[in-house]
């Protein structure tokens, strides 16, 4: 460890991936045009979206080889990823810079990570990237329906009410069911005792915590 | 007050055949036969047991059908117009019931007939109810996308049952030293589907929103 570990902290964690490294050994020779270009197909992968012409254009457009394009491309995937990990309040855009510029970066491109990162596209970029995390569904739809039953096969005079529910779910599940009313009112207070404890979570101190 | 109870012909040889059998007999029968009636689609007897009442009560398969079908009918048509069980009593005597097994009717009737009333109250037509709810509160610390997160999400368990997932199975009748002594074991096994919902604080407190909307609506029925 060097003896200024303790006050730095690279943003990518203890020891440089080999990504990295790689990329900034392959940056000799590399316009600023054909860096954009390539940053710019990266984010888009991100994104989540397919960019294999786009790759395929650029690598026709240039001189230099691809197996170094695909250290170059690899080591912007690390460098975005690693970045956008980490939320802004802990990591400052000269901390960022002062990283980049210890694998001896250029400073042009240096700025244009910078205007990845911190810019207005991080917090899609953000999004697009928690959506291949694990996670249980969130409820997409939720549609309702309020029924009094006034008279049944059984009884002529019912006068139940109860409530019918419908749920769309973000993994596509459809659910239709029947609340009676002693089950809604249960519902209800659990709800609102989960958004309680939910309120007095977050005023604890555990969350002032800054990192 | 309407008559429940019409005296058409299959009624009068019920209630000849119903006259016939020994009181004690008849109060287990109605009891058994008021327990299964919101049960939909069940048979109150096994096929086995089906043939020892036969025996017990000397009736013919036919006769013991009719016998049953009209008990369970009138215990039906008592549940669906909700009369009192004195107005039961004198409908049944009307019809040329005697007045013993009458009274056994409306006895019946105001023990256990405000219960039926519910259970059938509460019997649903949707093809699932909502049985069970329970729910987690979690502090999301992280993910692979994001370290340092700190986000409250809370797991809402809607546990599910199916409207025609009940299943009754009953052993079988087991005679003893009086001549019809019904005895039956009843298991329950339910099928219950669970629906997990993830939330964050935001889309909690709009769900609690329209959960508020509803309470809303039933209020104003009442």
């Amino acid at each position: 460890m060097s003896s200024s570990h303790a006050k730095d902290f690279s943003f990518w964690g203890g020891r440089i991936p080999p990504e990295i490294e790689s990329m900034s050994k392959n940056l000799k020779d590399v316009d600023q045009e054909l860096f954009r270009k390539l940053m710019k197909a990266v984010v888009s992968s991100l994104e989540g979206k397919d960019c294999v012409s786009l790759m395929k254009s650029i690598a026709e457009s240039t001189t230099i080889p691809q197996d170094r394009l695909g250290h170059i491309v690899a080591g912007m995937h690390r460098v975005l990823s690693e970045a956008i990990r980490i939320p802004p309040s802990s990591l400052k855009q000269e901390a960022f810079k002062e990283n980049l510029r210890e694998l001896r970066i250029p400073e042009d491109f240096i700025s244009d990570f910078s205007s990845v990162v911190f810019g207005n596209r991080r917090s899609a970029l953000e999004t697009a990237t928690s959506t291949n995390d694990p996670h249980l569904p969130a409820l997409q739809d939720f549609k309702w329906r309020v029924d009094v039953a006034i008279s049944t096969s059984s009884l002529s005079r019912a006068l139940r009410s109860s409530v019918l529910m419908q749920m769309k779910l973000s993994d596509g599940s459809f659910h239709c069911f029947e609340v009676p009313l002693s089950k809604f009112q249960e519902l209800r207070y659990n709800t609102a005792l989960i958004l309680k404890e939910m309120n007095d979570l977050e005023k604890r101190s555990i969350l002032q915590i800054q990192d | 007050m309407t008559s429940i109870i019409k005296e058409t012909q299959s009624i009068k040889e019920a209630v000849t055949f119903i006259n016939a059998i020994d009181v004690n007999k008849f109060s287990r029968l109605i009891s058994r036969i008021i327990q299964k009636l919101h049960l939909k689609g069940e048979r109150t007897f096994s096929e086995d047991e089906e043939q020892k009442l036969q025996t017990a009560l000397s009736l013919d398969k036919q006769a013991l059908d009719l016998v049953l079908e009209t008990t369970a009918f009138i215990l039906e048509q008592a549940v669906y117009h909700n009369v009192k069980p004195v107005a039961l009593q004198q409908q049944l005597e009307a019809v040329h019931l005697n007045p013993d097994k009458a009274e056994m009717f409306s006895q019946t009737w105001a023990a256990t007939g405000p219960e039926l009333v519910e259970k059938l109250k509460n019997n649903i037509f949707a093809p699932k109810k909502l049985e069970y709810v329970g729910w987690q509160l979690n502090l999301q610390m992280a993910q692979s996308s994001q370290a340092r997160l700190k986000s409250p999400s809370a797991v809402l368990q809607l546990g599910l049952r199916k409207e025609d997932s009940e299943e009754f199975i009953q052993s079988g009748l087991e005679p003893s030293a009086c001549s019809v002594c019904l005895s039956t074991k009843q298991s329950k096994t339910l099928v219950q589907e669970n629906v997990f919902a993830d939330f964050n604080h935001q889309e909690l407190l709009e769900f609690y929103n329209k959960l508020e909307v509803v309470q809303g609506q039933l209020d104003s029925l009442t």
